[in-house]
C-alpha cells in the first residue's frame, strides 16, 4: 500500500456525545423523580414517550453500554448467569444488567438502568420472544409483545400494516394507559411527529451528501448521528444538531474534501447491523485502503420517507411508517430490498458490497451470499460477508474481516485494471 | 541479468516460498512450519529458498507475499490475500480451472475464479477450525496416527461409521468414544474426511459448483480428503504436484507481473 489514507473527522458530530449522554442520564435517574420508566425494542418507543415516561431502547442501550467500555463485562455476567453465547448478544447484554441490579453484582455505574415498569418488544424474532419471556419470569416485569413481521410481497404490506396497527390500539395503547393511570396523550405524540419530521427531512438532505464523490461523510457518521431520529425522536435540539451537520457537508462537498484524504478510493454499501461496539475498530480496517463506506439498508429504516409523516393523525401515519410509506420493517426483507440496492449501486456509485453477518442476530443475514451473487450478476460488482457481532468481542475474529476486506478491494481493483 | 522474483505465503500452520525466473518456471520453493514468529518464518522459509537456488537477496526484484501472515514479511513489496494469491496460482497451474477449493492450515475458502486468473466471488469457513488442516491433524493425534498415513489407513475401511460433529473438540471426542467402542481406525479415518467433506460441499454449494475444480493447500495432499470430495461433489478433482505451495506460487507469479509492468515502464522513459 503506497499511499498513506487518512479519516478526516467531521467537527457536528462531536456534538451527539452530550445529547445521547443526557438521555441516559435521565433515564437513570427517572425513578428518582417518581417517573415511569419503559424499555423497548423495535421502533416503539414513541408510545412511552407520548406517555412522559423515560424509555430505553434496546439496542440503543447496547451501543452505549459497548461504547462506555462495559460491554463484555455485563455480558460476563450475562453468561455467569446461565445465558448461552450464541443467543442474541442484546439479550444477554440485558439479562446481564438486570442481573447486577438483581444480585447487586458490581458493573459500571453508569451502565445501570432502572429496571422497567413495562417492557415494550417489537419485530418479534425468537431471540427478542425470549428476552420477554425471560424478564417476565425472573423479574415480574409486565411485557407487551408487538409483532411486525417483514413483508415478502407487496401484496402483504396491507394487511400486515393493518395487523400491526390493531396490535397498537387493542394492546398497546390499553396497556400504557393501565400502567400509567392516564389516558394516551395523542397530542404529545404528535408533537414528537413533528419535531420527528422536521429532523429527519434535514436528515435526508444531509444522506443526499453521499452522492457527492468525493464523499464528505461515512456511514459510520451517520451511525453516531442516528440518534435524534430514532430514540432522541421528539427532542428538540436534534434539528439543529442536523441543520449544523448539513452546513458542515455541504462545505465540504463544495471544496469537494472527502472523509478520506487524500483520496476515496473505494465506494462500499454496508449491510446488516452497524457494529456498534466497534465502528473505530472496523473503520480502520477501510482507511488504509481509501475505501468508505457509505449507504446502508438498516440505518436507512428509520423513517426514510418523512414528507409522509402527517403530526395529525399520529397513530395512521406512524403505522405508514413502518408499513407502507416506510422502511422499518420491510427493509429486512430482501425480496423488497434488492431493488433499492441496485438503484443504489447506480446513484451513490458504489464499487462494492461489504454484508455484515451477525453471529448472533440473524434478522439482518437474510439471504447474504444470494445478494451478492444477483448483484453481481445484475451491476457487476463484488461483495463480501463478514462475520462478526454487534457488541460481543468474543464474536469477532480480526484476521478473518481483515483478510475479507482487503479480498474485497483487490477483487474490485482487478475489475479496474 | 536474470531476472527473478519471490512469492511468500505465511499461512497460520506453515510457510511457504517459490522462487521463479523470468519465464515464470519455478527455481526453488520452500515449505517450513510457521510456528508462533510469523516474521522468523517468512525469514527462514525466503533464505533457505534462495539458498536452495543458489541465489543472492539482491538477485531478487520483486516480492508479493500472502497469507495469514502477510503483513509479517518486511521485506515484501506488496502484499495480497491469499484468495488473490491462490486464484492466480491455481489459474497458472490448470488453465481450465473455475472453482479453487482450498483448505489450509485454519481456514478453508471456495473460489470461483474468471479467465485471467482474478477471483470474482468467494467463501471462507466461519472463525472456528473445522474442516481445516489444523482439525486434520487433530484427528490424526487422535486416532494416533500420522497425517500422512491416514489416507492409506482410510482406503482399507471396510465398514462406514459416522463423524457427525465438526467442532474439532467435539470430533475428537467422538473418535475417542468410536476407539473405545472398538471402531476400526481405517473405518474412523475414512469418516473423517467424509466429515470434511461435508464441509466443504456446504461452502461450495453457496457458491456453486463450475468445472474444471482444483483443490490447493496442504489438505489437497490427503489423498482421502480429495477422493471424499470428489464422490460428494459428483466431480473430478484436480490437485497439482505440490498443492501446499499454491498460493505462493500464485503471490511469485503475480510479483513476476508487477515486476514486469514496473520494467516496461522504465524501460519506455529510458
Ligand atoms: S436477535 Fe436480532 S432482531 Fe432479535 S432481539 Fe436480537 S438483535 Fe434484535
Amino acid at each position: 500500500m503506497e499511499q498513506k489514507y487518512r479519516l478526516n473527522r467531521l467537527e457536528t458530530t462531536r456534538m451527539i456525545g452530550p445529547m445521547v449522554d443526557q438521555h441516559w442520564k435521565e433515564l437513570r435517574t427517572a425513578k428518582e423523580r417518581g417517573e415511569k420508566v419503559a424499555w423497548c425494542s423495535g421502533p416503539l418507543f414513541i408510545f412511552p414517550y407520548a406517555m412522559g415516561m423515560k424509555c430505553h431502547f434496546m439496542a440503543g442501550y447496547s451501543a452505549y453500554c459497548a461504547g462506555r467500555g462495559a460491554g463484555d463485562q455485563v455480558l460476563e455476567v450475562a453468561e455467569a448467569e446461565g445465558e448461552l453465547r450464541e443467543t442474541c448478544s442484546y439479550h444477554r447484554m440485558h439479562m446481564g444488567m438486570a442481573a447486577a441490579i438483581k444480585k447487586g453484582i458490581p458493573i459500571k455505574e453508569e451502565v445501570i438502568l432502572p429496571l422497567p415498569d413495562l417492557l415494550i418488544i417489537g419485530r418479534l424474532c425468537p431471540e427478542m420472544s425470549h428476552y420477554a419471556e425471560a424478564l417476565y419470569r425472573q423479574m415480574g416485569i409486565r411485557v407487551v409483545g408487538i409483532d411486525s413481521p417483514p413483508p415478502r410481497r407487496a401484496e402483504d404490506v396491507l394487511p400486515l400494516e393493518k395487523y400491526f396497527e390493531n396490535q397498537i390500539k387493542e394492546v398497546l395503547i390499553p396497556t400504557m394507559e393501565e400502567v400509567c393511570g392516564k389516558p394516551f396523550d395523542y397530542d404529545r405524540m404528535s408533537e414528537i411527529l413533528r419535531i420527528l419530521k422536521e429532523t429527519a427531512l434535514l436528515r435526508n438532505e444531509c444522506w443526499e451528501y453521499f452522492k457527492c464523490k468525493p464523499s464528505p461523510w461515512t456511514l459510520w457518521d451517520y451511525g453516531v448521528s442516528i440518534a435524534p431520529v430514532f430514540y432522541l425522536m421528539g427532542k428538540p435540539e436534534g434539528i439543529p444538531y442536523y441543520q449544523r451537520l448539513k452546513e458542515e457537508l455541504a462545505e465540504r462537498a463544495k471544496n469537494k474534501i472527502g472523509a478520506i484524504l487524500p483520496e476515496e478510493k473505494y465506494r462500499i454499501y454496508w449491510d446488516g447491523w452497524l457494529p456498534w461496539a466497534f465502528l473505530g475498530k472496523f473503520i480502520r480496517k477501510f482507511v488504509p485502503y481509501g475505501a468508505v463506506p457509505l449507504v446502508g439498508k438498516y440505518p436507512w429504516e428509520f423513517f426514510p420517507h418523512p414528507e409522509t409523516i402527517d403530526p395529525e393523525d399520529p397513530l395512521g401515519t406512524f403505522v405508514k411508517q413502518v408499513y407502507s410509506n416506510g422502511g422499518l420493517a420491510r427493509a429486512n426483507a430482501p425480496e423488497m430490498s434488492l431493488p433499492l440496492l441496485e438503484k443504489w449501486i447506480d446513484e451513490y456509485s458504489l464499487d462494492g458490497l461489504v454484508m455484515f453477518s451477525s453471529k448472533t442476530c440473524r434478522m439482518w443475514n437474510l439471504g447474504h451470499p444470494d445478494i451478492i451473487k444477483r448483484i453481481e450478476r445484475s451491476k457487476g460488482i463484488p461483495g463480501v460477508v463478514i462475520e462478526g457481532d454487534m457488541v460481543d468481542s468474543q464474536m469477532i475474529s480480526e484476521s478473518q474481516i481483515e483478510t475479507r476486506l482487503q479480498a474485497l478491494f483487490e477483487m474490485i481493483e482487478a475489475r479496474r485494471s | 541479468m536474470a531476472s527473478f522474483v519471490a512469492g511468500v505465503d505465511v499461512g497460520s500452520l506453515c510457510t511457504k516460498t517459490v522462487i521463479l525466473n523470468s519465464n515464470g518456471s519455478i527455481v526453488s520453493y520452500n515449505i517450513i512450519r510457521s510456528g508462533s514468529f510469523y516474521k522468523g518464518a517468512a525469514e527462514t522459509s525466503y533464505t533457505s529458498a534462495l539458498k536452495k537456488a543458489g541465489l543472492q537477496p539482491d538477485d531478487i526484484d520483486y516480492i508479493v507475499s500472502t497469507g495469514y501472515g502477510r503483513t509479517r514479511v518486511p521485506f515484501r513489496d506488496v502484499e495480497l490475500t491469499e484468495i488473490f494469491c491462490h486464484a492466480r496460482g491455481a489459474k497458472k497451474f490448470f488453465p481450465e480451472v473455475q472453482t479453487i477449493i482450498d483448505i489450509g492450515g485454519q481456514d478453508s475458502k471456495v473460489i470461483h475464479v474468471n479467465d485471467n486468473g482474478d477471483p470474482i466471488r468467494f467463501v471462507m469457513n466461519d472463525k472456528c477450525a473445522a474442516g481445516t488442516g489444523r482439525f486434520l491433524e487433530v484427528m490424526a493425534a487422535g486416532l494416533g496416527v500420522e497425517l500422512d498415513e491416514m489416507s492409506e489407513l482410510a482406503s482399507r475401511a471396510q465398514k462406514e461409521v459416522e463423524v457427525s460433529s465438526m467442532c474439532t473438540v467435539f470430533a475428537e471426542s467422538e473418535i475417542i468414544s468410536l476407539l473405545a467402542d472398538e471402531c476400526e481406525k481405517a473405518d474412523i479415518a475414512a469418516a473423517i474426511y467424509r466429515a470434511i467433506a461435508r464441509r466443504i460441499t456446504g461452502l461450495v454449494g453457496q457458491l456453486g459448483l463450475k468445472e474444471k475444480v482444483v483443490m490447493t493447500g496442504g489438505v489437497a495432499k490427503s489423498a482421502g480428503v480429495v477422493h471424499a470430495l470428489e464422490e460428494r461433489l459428483n466431480t473430478r478433482i484436480l490437485v497439482a504436484d505440490e498443492p501446499q505451495i499454491n498460493g505462493a506460487y500464485g503471490a511469485a507469479q503475480i510479483a513476476l507481473e508487477k515486476h514486469l509492468r514496473h520494467y516496461c515502464r522504465s524501460c519506455k522513459k529510458s
